[in-house]
């Protein structure tokens, strides 16, 4: 554990409890020892640490306040959404305050004319998608998870999802924010326009995992829905051969809406929750959907067909029906739902290669599960070449235990090789921090390291997060004793 | 401006750059194309100019992965011919691109008219290095499509104009060529009708990748250079679309029916090579100096008819990118001196202001730059701006005084 980790817990007094619960109100603050249990981890459930309080602000007034008091105080803080990161962004290292946004859930202003919406940080992903349901335009970013996920969480993590092939990342859609800067000052980053004069800080604090200023509204694009889509299903023998049609796709310049695969361990998982009907003697799926104009999208589904057909897929299927389409990406989006189901507890990675490299690094996945004698199931967003090799086993045995933290290593090592990166959507956390030296210089590190100084100071805005230095004295972090055991959704 | 260095390697650049910063600290300036040096306040005199053009190599080009990796220093037109071999492109228009080089580009984030169908450079800048102030070669990002390890230094530089690093490397993310395209051209009487249609065209059946909007003589400018024989009556709305043969022959049709109704006096194609003209032509307005002063507005998209009516009826040439809410506007010959020129401008600029957004002056004679809003009205986050210079840049060498520090 970190130095801050150690610093003492007793910093947070009742008087301290009492000034936080005069600014937000007695019902939004949580300091009993059972109430705050809930907090000590998100999605990343490996490493366990407890706040000392949680705090519901319902403005942004207040989330200055709470800064400013924390700072007064010397307490450090972190910001949380629905808590669903996998790298474990929200740990409150050190203990201290942690603020949940989710009571700040409100769509503040939806301007189709203007093709933007503002709303707060707190709302779940898909209740904007909801929202803008018949408006002929939509929220681009589509996480898995985006059913419990919020914008805010989105905004600070970057995330992608399905769909981001075609229509890019979260900073793709994001147009300004107004933050919460470190020392509780409130500022406005970009707006509803585009081209604010002078720097792209709203685009620098996307990703930022909170180490710069906690999000507390946000300008977000919104995207014209496509004017029609096809769906399909190829289905393959072999991991290798599905890996090679989605290189031919785009070598061939088609850049499909969303490219997703899904091996045999994934399918069977799925097909016993969902019966859809998945082939359950297929090494892999890919789910296909090309968008666009209707007199267009027959041809390019018909082009990527042929492709599959020349990579020796079995067979490509269409989804007939609006709802046939809806049960693929439900089945797609609750992949990780399934798994419980194949073993008590499993970890995700999340490793990025140039998708020229998908067939070498699967092949690689599948000969370190060999080696470490660990089994390992994939679902993917295959089009962006970002792998989720999901490795399955028993947390009670840590002779396993062991292993899987080698063969997780030995993967992200390789995507590292091949060009890639350690992380595509879910973020540095505290869970890949001994990376960052392997995908960047000192050099490099330094820069990063001048930005969060200059934003963050004294470090207490999310403690021990993402640069291998920012806990303050030295290459310090969160060693990992544990792998990540599973999302709790 | 003699006396250049001229570094063939990054390494070198980086050497010079440290050596500068532990010795003689004099400002610095990096230079590409020298299309847009103008852009800015004038900043200190005797800055030693930093010329990339030598750092021109494609690193790497694997077209498979739709991603390219190359120096900064190489021009716009031998990057879009490479990757033309391989039927890719950078789907941004980028004037003067047989000076301008992609590390120039990226630093002033320049864009054109396919920004309303394709995006900006934040779209596709996966990876960047460059040199800090103290000599340090720098990364961030990676050469993958997706990624998230560390800050997004891509966003970063992008628009910084030098003056928080000299780029020396980018990996840019590609697309497809469209295999053609072709424009709606549509002369209107007044500009209500275009707003009227333009929002018809926000729920349209086609996906335009350009919604332009002419007004004053830009429109007769532009109509010229298209070589088409087009009416310059003004304003006049353009749409672009882009495409297989049959898909932009199905978009035309459907735009001319959506357009129709709404006041329309004639709806011209513009295909073939007058479309490649008419492309051109769109992306160059904003460099046709000739007039005393250019600049650039950004506000709510639904005020921008609004601004152009009032823009003409000052004597302003207008270009309206209608589906981002950018406006570039070239005053009149008229406004010959300073107080003329601020005079036409400080209306416009107010009005930018309450719509939402912003008026930045592009290019004036440099005489007039220390009265004019070369960097916009201050953001209220400039004071964090300026501080991150302040931290990366300490002893203010890169591009001193010409745009945040200004
Ligand atoms: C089943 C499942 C599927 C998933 N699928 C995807 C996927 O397809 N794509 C993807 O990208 N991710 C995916 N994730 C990861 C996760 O859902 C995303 O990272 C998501 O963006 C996190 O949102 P959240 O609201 O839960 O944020 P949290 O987990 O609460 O927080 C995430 C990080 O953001 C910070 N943060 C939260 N709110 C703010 C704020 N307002 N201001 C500043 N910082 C803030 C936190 O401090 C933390 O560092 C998945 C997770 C699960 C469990
Ligand atoms: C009269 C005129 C008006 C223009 N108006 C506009 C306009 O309104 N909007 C628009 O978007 N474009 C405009 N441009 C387009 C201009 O061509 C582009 O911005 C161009 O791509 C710049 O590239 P360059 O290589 O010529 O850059 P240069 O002109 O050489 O440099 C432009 C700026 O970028 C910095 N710079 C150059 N290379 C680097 C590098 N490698 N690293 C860091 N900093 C660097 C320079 O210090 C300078 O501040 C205009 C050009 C002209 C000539």
């Amino acid at each position: 554990m970190s130095a801050l980790a150690d610093a003492p817990a007793h910093l947070v007094t009742a008087a301290f409890l009492d000034k936080l619960r005069s600014i937000v109100g007695d019902g939004n603050v949580l300091a009993q020892a059972e109430e705050l249990l809930v907090y000590e981890c998100d999605g990343y459930v490996v490493e366990k640490q407890t706040p000392d309080a949680v705090v519901f602000p319902t403005t942004t007034e207040q989330v200055s306040q709470i800064v400013k008091l924390c700072n007064a105080h010397h307490i450090p803080f972190v910001p949380r959404g629905a808590g669903t990161s996998l790298a474990g962004g929200c740990l409150p290292i050190g203990g201290g305050v942690m603020l949940a946004l989710t009571r700040m859930k409100q769509i503040l202003e939806v301007s189709v004319r203007d093709r933007y919406a503002v709303v707060q940080p707190g709302l779940v992903n898909v209740h904007l998608t909801q929202r803008l349901k018949g408006t002929g335009y939509h929220y681009a970013p589509d996480p898995s998870s985006q059913g419990a996920c919020t914008v805010g969480g989105n905004f600070a993590t970057n995330s992608g999802g399905p769909h981001t092939l075609k229509y890019g990342v979260t900073v793709n859609h994001v147009l300004g924010a107004e933050v919460v800067l470190p020392d509780g000052s409130v500022v406005e980053l970009g707006g509803p326009v585009e081209d604010s004069p002078g720097y792209d800080l709203t685009g620098l604090f996307v990703g930022s995992e909170g180490t710069l200023g906690i999000c507390t509204k946000l300008y977000v694009r919104l995207t014209r829905d496509p004017a029609a889509y096809r769906t399909m299903l190829g289905v393959f023998e072999t991991v290798d051969d599905a890996t090679q049609a989605i290189s031919s796709i785009i070598g061939a310049g088609i850049v499909p809406a969303a490219l997703e695969l899904m091996d045999q361990g994934i399918v069977q998982a799925l097909e016993q929750a969902f019966h859809f009907g998945f082939p359950l003697d297929a090494g892999a799926v890919l789910l296909i959907e090309v968008d666009g104009l209707e007199v267009a999208v027959d041809d390019e589904a018909e082009r990527i067909t042929t492709l599959c057909l020349a990579n020796m897929a079995r067979e490509v299927r269409r989804a007939k029906t609006a709802q046939e389409r809806q049960l693929l990406w439900k089945c797609r989006k609750q992949a990780f739902g399934a798994i419980g189901r194949l073993s008590p507890s499993y970890c995700t990675q999340d490793g990025v290669v140039p998708r020229t490299r998908l067939p070498e690094i699967l092949r690689f996945i599948t000969d370190c599960g060999l080696r470490h004698n660990i089994r390992i199931v994939n679902v993917f967003h295959a089009g962006d070449g970002n792998i989720h090799p999901i490795l399955l086993f028993d947390e009670r045995d840590k002779e396993q235990v062991e292993r899987v933290l080698k063969a997780s290593d030995e993967i992200l090592e390789k995507c590292i090789d091949l060009g890639g990166s350690v992380t595509g959507e879910h973020g540095i956390g505290v869970e890949k921090i001994s990376f960052m030296n392997k995908l960047f210089t000192p050099e490099d590190l330094a820069v990063m390291q001048s930005i969060h100084d200059c934003f963050n100071p004294d470090g207490q805005c999310s403690p021990g997060k993402m640069l291998p230095t920012s806990a303050g004295c030295g290459n310090e972090y969160v060693p990992r004793k544990n792998p990540g055991r599973k999302a709790s959704l | 401006m003699t006396n250049a260095f001229t570094p063939a390697t990054q390494t070198e650049l980086a050497r010079f750059v440290a050596e500068n910063a532990q010795g003689a600290k004099r400002p610095l300036t990096p230079v590409g194309g020298r299309t847009a040096l103008h852009f800015g306040y004038a900043g200190k005199d005797g800055a030693q100019v930093v010329d990339l053009h030598g750092l021109s190599k494609v690193i790497d080009y694997p077209a498979r992965d739709m991603t390219v990796t190359v120096e900064a220093g190489l021009r716009i037109d031998e990057l879009q011919t490479l990757l033309r071999t391989e039927r890719q492109r950078l789907p941004i228009d980028i004037a003067q691109s047989a000076r301008a080089t992609i590390g120039g580009a990226i630093a002033t984030n320049t864009s054109g008219p396919r920004r309303f169908g394709h995006g900006t450079f934040r779209d596709y800048v996966i990876g960047i290095s460059a040199v800090d102030a103290h000599g340090k070669l720098f990364k961030g990002g990676g050469r993958v499509v997706k990624n998230v390890a560390g800050y997004d230094l891509c966003k970063l530089l992008t628009g910084s104009r030098g003056s928080l690093g000299i780029i020396s490397q980018v990996t840019l993310k590609l697309r497809p060529v469209a295999e053609t395209s072709a424009f709606l051209w549509c002369p209107f009487e007044i500009f209500a009708e275009v707003e009227n249609a333009l929002g018809r065209l926000l729920q349209s059946d086609a996906r335009p990748v350009a919604l332009e909007v002419l007004a004053g003589s830009a429109a007769h400018l532009i109509a010229n250079e298209a070589r088409a024989g087009l009416p310059s009556a003004s304003p006049v709305l353009c749409v672009g679309v882009e495409g297989t043969p049959q898909e932009v022959e199905w978009q035309l049709d459907r735009l001319r029916k959506e357009i129709t109704p709404y006041g329309v006096q004639d709806l011209i194609r513009v295909e073939g090579e007058s479309a490649e003209h008419l492309w051109t032509a769109l992306t160059e307005f904003q460099t046709s100096a000739d007039d005393p002063l250019t600049f650039q507005a950004n506000l709510l998209p639904s005020r921008c008819m609004e601004f152009a009516d009032a823009a003409v009826k000052l004597g302003v040439s207008v270009q309206v990118h209608a589906g981002n809410g950018i406006v570039i506007g070239q005053l009149p010959e008229e406004a010959a001196t300073v107080e003329q020129a601020l005079a036409a401008l400080s209306s416009l600029r107010q009005f930018a202001r309450q719509a939402k957004g912003n008026l930045q002056v592009l290019h004036c004679d440099p005489e007039w730059k220390s009265r004019m809003p070369m960097c916009g009205d201050p953001e209220p986050a400039w004071p964090l701006m300026r501080q991150l210079k302040q931290s990366l840049d300490p002893h203010g060498l890169l591009n001193p005084g010409r745009f945040i520090d200004a």
